[in-house]
């Protein structure tokens, strides 16, 4: 894994420079670009706040906006990443094809670039905590500056799937479409719309925080809705999902590295 | 700094053909076999056994026709694909142009990729801030330069990409066929820039159609055929041989496998190498090497080596024979071809009515030319011994090459003997001096020979 990450370091200005190529073609410098980035978690976020507090009202969590809210965004970033790395190569076949490049920085740049999208998501989320708290209906806990560092393990946790999937996508066309069903089925296989606690059976309690992304959700709804720092199970669970994707994906990039240009 | 800049060493390529069904394999069939690559229906060698090395400060023309090669070599030296056997080593960066822009983005700026495409050709931030009013100066997109790069024009496009990459200043530089697009005006000057690259001593590798470009640009280059070298070396005479198998001069191909290459005289049966390796100035044999020539050689009147004739003298094609078994069946066969790959002339003992009765041990055949008649110019001489019904023995192609000089410009191949008469109002005199029929520097290399002889 090490000599794969200096790799990447000796290539991040490449990366940093690719990421802002992203970040300003997909915004163009506008405003306009920067609200349209919000508008898919707000639009999911409306759906569900309309569908359980007035169609099937669940009094239990509460505010249920902001629950839903704080586990959206780490979603969105995962589920983001990894559906666009599954073109991050292909999408770019001249450069693997045509240019000596480290086919490898751009599923990086695609995490990274989703990343920026988390971060710049992160103040209205922290508005929205501090409209509840200012309503007394949330506690604050000073854990929330720790925020950081689980959005870094979710993105090196990140990193590693798109390292895999965006190889393994050149070979296999249809591992996209896999991908997209995964990721559907993966949004409610992890607490974001309710709660683990709310969950009667056991076993179905142990099965789900088997999903690498249910920590790094509840990590999120416990320091914007709780106001409590992540428990101890959650943050090893975090860190060992972070060095295990990561681990995995540099070998299945490994593997397929030298094929890439010729298959692509 | 005497390491060269490049070194293959045994390079060989093969791609995989993935087909249709393969390309579209699913990840189920890949878990249930096992393995995540998909199996490859079949390969293609795309480079066979290349060894050569490019010199720092070389400027290296590599031409072929297309197919044969030429861009895999260059990508595999540019790192972007991996040989399948073989060494490549690379010492100094590396600035290729396979496709020029090829990593700009269309939605933002031309200044903005400029950075970017820099930073991909491995320039910091800084050293393009440094180059940036030169590659704006030398790509000409002027006001443009904030637009959108979707928004210009392919001229444009691949001004933009050829300022960058050429003022990455790369110490070896990699062109691949780029500089035919754009228009006649930018074409030079990309040509300018390189001979100023060149003249810094950035070493250069350039794939080109644009022959006179290489013998112009190059001081060696490479002709890659089916993926092996045909011929390298000095660019006028890589191209010319080049040309002239283009032109269409393929003999029948030989259907035994060839015998013996290299050294003249050599009886050796050397197992077969590729044919297609051969050098088309380097004689090519064949045979079944039951009998062979084992030595060929142009003489004079008086029995003496020649290598450059005058256009009448009395030439003497003397070919040594060998029999390993006595045979009965046998011709001797010989042919001059100009370097065009024009057939002079071709006859046989066949065609010309000689019965063969025995051959067996050693002897000597002469084919005597009293007058050779050619124009000057440079020719090759085919001989071989094959059965009547034409299974070579030994098939000697381009067994000597020798050059025929000449004092006077007439052209063409044949001089047939001849002179003017004139009569009547008509007066022409003739000039008392340049009429020879051997140049100087062809005399004095037949006055070497001679010296050589007498002295041996």
């Amino acid at each position: 894994m090490l000599p794969q990450l200096v790799v990447l370091a000796r290539h991040r200005q490449l990366i940093t420079t690719l990421t802002s190529r992203d970040l300003k073609a997909r915004y163009r410098g506008s405003l306009l670009g920067y609200f349209w980035s919000l508008a898919n978690p707000l639009l999911l976020l409306g759906v569900y706040t309309l569908v359980f507090t007035r169609f099937f009202p669940r009094p239990d969590i509460s505010p249920y906006a902001l629950f839903l809210f704080a586990g959206i965004l780490p979603w969105i970033f995962f589920s983001g990443s990894v559906m666009e790395s599954t073109v991050a190569i292909s999408g770019n076949a001249g450069l693997i094809k045509k240019v000596m490049f480290p086919a490898e920085a751009l599923p990086i740049v695609v995490v990274l670039s989703h990343l920026v999208h988390f971060a710049l998501a992160l103040p209205v989320l922290l508005a929205a905590f501090i409209i509840a708290f200012a309503l007394g209906k949330v506690p604050f806990h000073p854990v929330i500056v720790f925020v950081p560092i689980l959005m870094i393990l979710q993105a090196l946790f990140v990193a590693g799937i798109a390292l895999a999937v965006s190889s393994a996508s050149v070979l296999f066309r249809d591992l996209r479409d896999l991908v997209q069903n995964l990721l559907q089925l993966g949004f409610f296989l992890t607490p974001i719309i309710y709660s683990l606690d709310k969950i009667p059976s056991q076993l179905m309690r142990t099965a789900l925080r088997l999903n690498p992304m249910t920590p790094f959700v509840v990590g999120f709804q416990d320091i914007f809705v709780f106001g409590r720092p992540p428990t101890l199970v959650d943050a090893v669970l975090m860190a060992f999902w972070a060095i295990a994707s990561l681990a995995t994906g540099f070998v299945v990039f490994d593997r397929l590295r030298d094929t890439l240009a010729e298959a692509i | 700094m005497s390491s060269p800049a490049i070194s293959l060493r045994g390079l060989s390529k093969s791609f995989r053909l993935f087909g249709r069904r393969t390309q579209f394999q699913t990840l189920k069939s890949a878990l249930l076999k096992r393995d995540l690559r998909p199996e490859p229906e079949g390969s293609v060698q795309a480079l066979r056994g290349l060894t050569f090395d490019i010199a720092r400060g070389e400027a290296f023309g590599v031409i072929g026709r297309n197919g044969s090669g030429k861009s895999t070599l260059l990508k595999i030296v540019s790192g972007i694909l991996k040989p399948t056997e073989g060494l490549v080593s690379v010492n100094g960066r590396v600035s290729a142009l396979i496709e020029l822009g090829a990593g700009f983005h269309p939605e933002i700026s031309g200044r903005e990729n400029i950075y970017i495409n820099g930073i991909m050709l491995g320039l910091s931030r800084k050293e393009i801030d440094r180059r940036f009013e030169r590659i704006v100066e030398f790509s000409g997109i002027g006001e443009f330069l904030d637009q959108p790069v979707k928004t210009y024009s392919s001229g444009m496009y691949v001004r933009l990409g050829f300022a960058v990459a050429v003022h990455v200043d790369p110490e070896i530089l990699i062109v691949d066929e780029v500089l035919s697009v754009g228009d006649e005006e930018f074409s030079q000057k990309c040509i300018a820039k390189i001979q100023q690259m060149k003249a810094r001593g950035t070493t250069l590798v350039f794939v080109t159609h644009q022959l006179p470009l290489v013998k112009e640009l190059c001081d060696r280059a490479v002709w890659i055929e089916r993926g092996a070298m045909a011929a390298i070396g000095d660019p006028a005479r890589v191209v010319d041989a080049y040309l002239q198998e283009v032109a269409g001069n393929h003999q029948a191909a030989p259907s035994e496998v060839p015998i013996i290459r290299g050294e003249q005289g050599s009886a050796a049966a050397a197992p077969a190498e590729e044919p297609a390796e051969n050098d088309p100035l380097e004689e090519e044999r064949w045979g079944s090497g039951e009998a062979l020539i084992t030595e060929v050689s142009l003489r004079d009147e008086r029995g003496r080596q020649l290598v450059a004739l005058g256009g009448r003298n009395p030439v003497t094609v003397r070919m040594d024979v060998a029999a390993r078994t006595p045979q009965t069946d046998f011709v001797f066969g010989v042919a001059i071809y100009h370097a065009d790959g024009t057939c002079v002339y071709g006859t046989n003992t066949e065609i010309e009515g000689w019965r063969p009765g025995n051959l067996e041990g050693e002897g000597s055949v002469e084919f005597i030319m009293p007058s050779l008649d050619l124009v000057a110019g440079s020719y090759r001489l085919d001989v071989a011994i094959h059965t009547k019904n034409g299974r070579a023995y030994d098939y000697r192609r381009g067994a000597i090459r020798f050059i025929v000089g000449s004092g006077l410009h007439d052209v063409g191949i044949y001089r047939p003997p001849h002179e003017w008469t004139f009569r009547g109002g008509i007066a022409l005199e003739k000039a008392q001096a340049g009429r020879r029929d051997v140049p100087p520097e062809i005399e004095k290399t037949l006055r070497e020979l001679d010296d050589s002889d007498e002295s041996s």
